[in-house]
């Protein structure tokens, strides 16, 4: 297993997907951090320096709305890749027993995921000091939401890119899962939860992103793709629970009804 | 995990094996062993199920029924596989961006290999030069190199080899006609499929000639070729010939006045008999071996010759299980002995 693991990771290492998805993170992480600069005074936007906790933890979490969309993408590549460029083969040439696989890949994405949020966090300060201290802000308020944001956000990126992997194993189909996960989480999703809840007043929160929302802890209300219109999300353990829930459920059903089937 | 994994001796057994599509039945009731120390090659026309066969065999698609196991153990039960059995199925599996070497890299640290084998098989097919570029600028003859690379990065005493020449220019199936040899003169079992007879007349030591899923003979080559080797005598005593040549189990047959053609005899087996008798002649010459034809005939008129399908008479799917040992492999079958019905010839159930 940790041979396999390494592979795994080595694999990611060798092929331009990944990279590509860390540098979409980085922008996307960038955007949010200035987005967190634009302070709405009197009914104008104004870049000026964040100065309550709401505002600096939405600074400190500027990887979050990131962390939504491309960590499944993580997860996606590093199974899709396989039966795109008929690497699954080898793969299993090498390892034939495919729950050794499919497990592997769970926690190389699982680590690729860490890694975005740790790149991105990096980001966030290497950006979000300079900013604040040339705004007139304070990074000590800055660094007190480090300890209720950040578990959060590499927990969400974690789960998120494992969900991915789920996806992808069901799937199959590197552009079909990519293109259905971001329309699903950005568009779908928050459509869906907004109707059900004027509707039936019932709260969907045990969807994947807003089950992220909460692991996340609520940082999520100008980034994470408009979750306006519903009630209060689930406490943030029930959440990472319900995240976790969506990524090992969807990999073992596409284990038993795609991963296994024959490889021709 | 096993630190130091048994290697797998290598005696690949097929037995009983069928596998079928939603209705079509891509292998039926196959069954076959191949042994350690010769290379065999597994032909068959395209479709025939060598393909599904082998895949079987290594556990990428799963047997609707029989067993395919290589050393008496299935694929997936075999502890770090690509030290015991390696695997050349096709020339696209590899991601473009990928440098060569780091493809390798990445099998030999998933199969539990040292990595410094990778430069040692890189060397050993050649590739040393270009270990360092992405697999997308590759040729379909380096890629099919970089293949057989990783196949060997185990050093495994198993070799399956799934078409490896397709695609290879002349000079690259004789350089993979040269490796085959060499690597089986090493003692390893090699099984490779073809659907070109020709082209592994002059590679192989055993062949199995499958079609539509089913087995129809298989033995050493060099029986095969007896079998379809024949002779050409011009005699004053052409009745003469013909009986003595009847007598000693060919098919003669007079061709002119003076002239008799005699199937299933090379010049080492009708030459002594000819002589005991002294049969005068003046002229005996060796037809050319039609290797090809016997080929086609045994795979395209299916029911035809059903004594030429040895394994299974009848043309029924063996039983899974049905029988430990398989009749008719070690001695070879009948078909290939130089008593056997020639191809072509009449008979049987049709």
């Amino acid at each position: 297993m940790t041979r396999v693991l390494r592979s795994e990771l080595f694999k990611f290492r060798t092929t331009p997907g990944p990279w590509v998805v860390l540098i979409l993170t980085l922008v996307l992480t960038a955007l949010g951090v200035v987005t967190a600069f634009v302070i709405t005074v009197n009914g104008r936007g104004q870049f000026t320096a964040p100065m309550f906790t709401p505002q600096l933890r939405e600074l400190m979490g500027a990887g979050y709305g990131a962390g939504t969309v491309m960590a499944p993408i993580i997860g996606i590549l590093c199974i899709t890749t396989e039966y795109r460029q008929k690497v699954l083969t080898t793969t299993l040439l090498v390892t034939p027993r495919r729950e050794v696989v499919v497990a592997a890949k769970g926690v190389a994405s699982a680590i690729w995921g860490l890694l975005l949020a740790v790149a991105g966090l990096v980001l966030v300060m290497a950006m979000g000091i300079p900013l604040l201290s040339t705004q007139g802000g304070s990074v000590s308020d800055l660094l007190n939401q480090a300890g209720p944001v950040i578990p959060g956000l590499l927990g969400e990126y974690i789960l998120m890119a494992i969900f991915g992997l789920g996806i992808g194993t069901l799937l199959r189909n590197q552009v079909a899962a990519v293109v259905l996960t971001i329309v699903f989480v950005v568009i779908l999703e928050p459509i869906i939860v907004a109707l059900v809840h004027s509707l039936a007043h019932v709260d969907l929160n045990w969807l994947p992103s807003r089950s992220a929302a909460a692991l996340a802890g609520g940082l999520t209300r100008s980034t994470g793709g408009g979750h306006t219109g519903a009630g209060p999300l689930l406490s943030w353990w029930l959440g990472g629970l319900s995240l976790l829930a969506w990524g090992v459920g969807t990999a073992v059903i596409g284990y038993f009804t795609t991963f296994r089937r024959d490889v021709t | 995990m096993a630190a130091t994994p048994a290697s797998v001796a290598g005696t690949i057994e097929v037995r009983g094996l069928t596998k079928t599509f939603g209705s079509v039945a891509a292998v039926r009731g196959l069954g076959f062993t191949v042994q350690p120390g010769r290379v065999t090659g597994f032909l068959g026309p395209n479709g025939a199920g060598k393909t599904t066969t082998l895949r079987m065999l290594l556990g990428l698609v799963s047997p609707t029924s029989g067993t395919a196991t290589i050393g008496g153990r299935r694929y997936r039960d075999i502890a770090d596989p690509i030290q015991s059995v390696g695997a050349v199925l096709e020339a696209t599996s590899f991601h473009p961006s990928r440098k060569a070497r780091n493809h390798l890299r990445m099998l030999a640290m998933a199969g539990g290999v040292d990595q410094s084998r990778v430069d040692q098989v890189l060397d050993l097919v050649g590739l040393s030069g270009d270990a360092k570029r992405k697999v997308g600028g590759y040729s379909l003859g380096m890629r099919q190199r970089l293949e057989l690379a990783g196949a060997l990065l185990g050093d495994p005493a198993v070799l399956i080899l799934d078409e490896p020449s397709n695609g290879l220019d002349p000079q690259g199936i004789a350089w993979l006609r040269d490796f085959l040899r060499h690597l089986a003169g090493g003692g390893r079992t090699i099984l490779v499929s073809s659907h070109l007879l020709a082209e592994m007349a002059q590679t192989v030591d055993d062949v199995i000639i499958v079609s539509q899923g089913q087995l129809r003979a298989q033995g050493p080559l060099s029986s095969l070729v007896t079998q379809t080797q024949s002779m050409r005598a011009r005699t004053p005593e052409p009745d003469r010939l013909l009986q003595v040549a009847q007598a000693a189990g060919f098919s003669p047959r007079q061709v002119g006045p003076d002239a008799v053609v005699v199937d299933g005899a090379g010049p080492q087996q009708l030459g002594p008999v000819l002589a005991t008798h002294q049969v005068v002649l003046y002229e005996l010459v060796q037809q050319s071996q039609n290797l090809e034809a016997l080929f086609l005939e045994l795979t395209t008129s299916l029911g035809t010759h059903p004594e030429a399908a040895g394994y299974d008479p009848a043309g029924q799917p063996v039983p899974p299980g049905a029988g430990q040992v398989p009749p008719g492999y070690w001695p070879p079958p009948p078909q290939f002995g130089p008593g056997g019905a020639a191809p072509g010839s009449p008979g049987g159930p049709s």
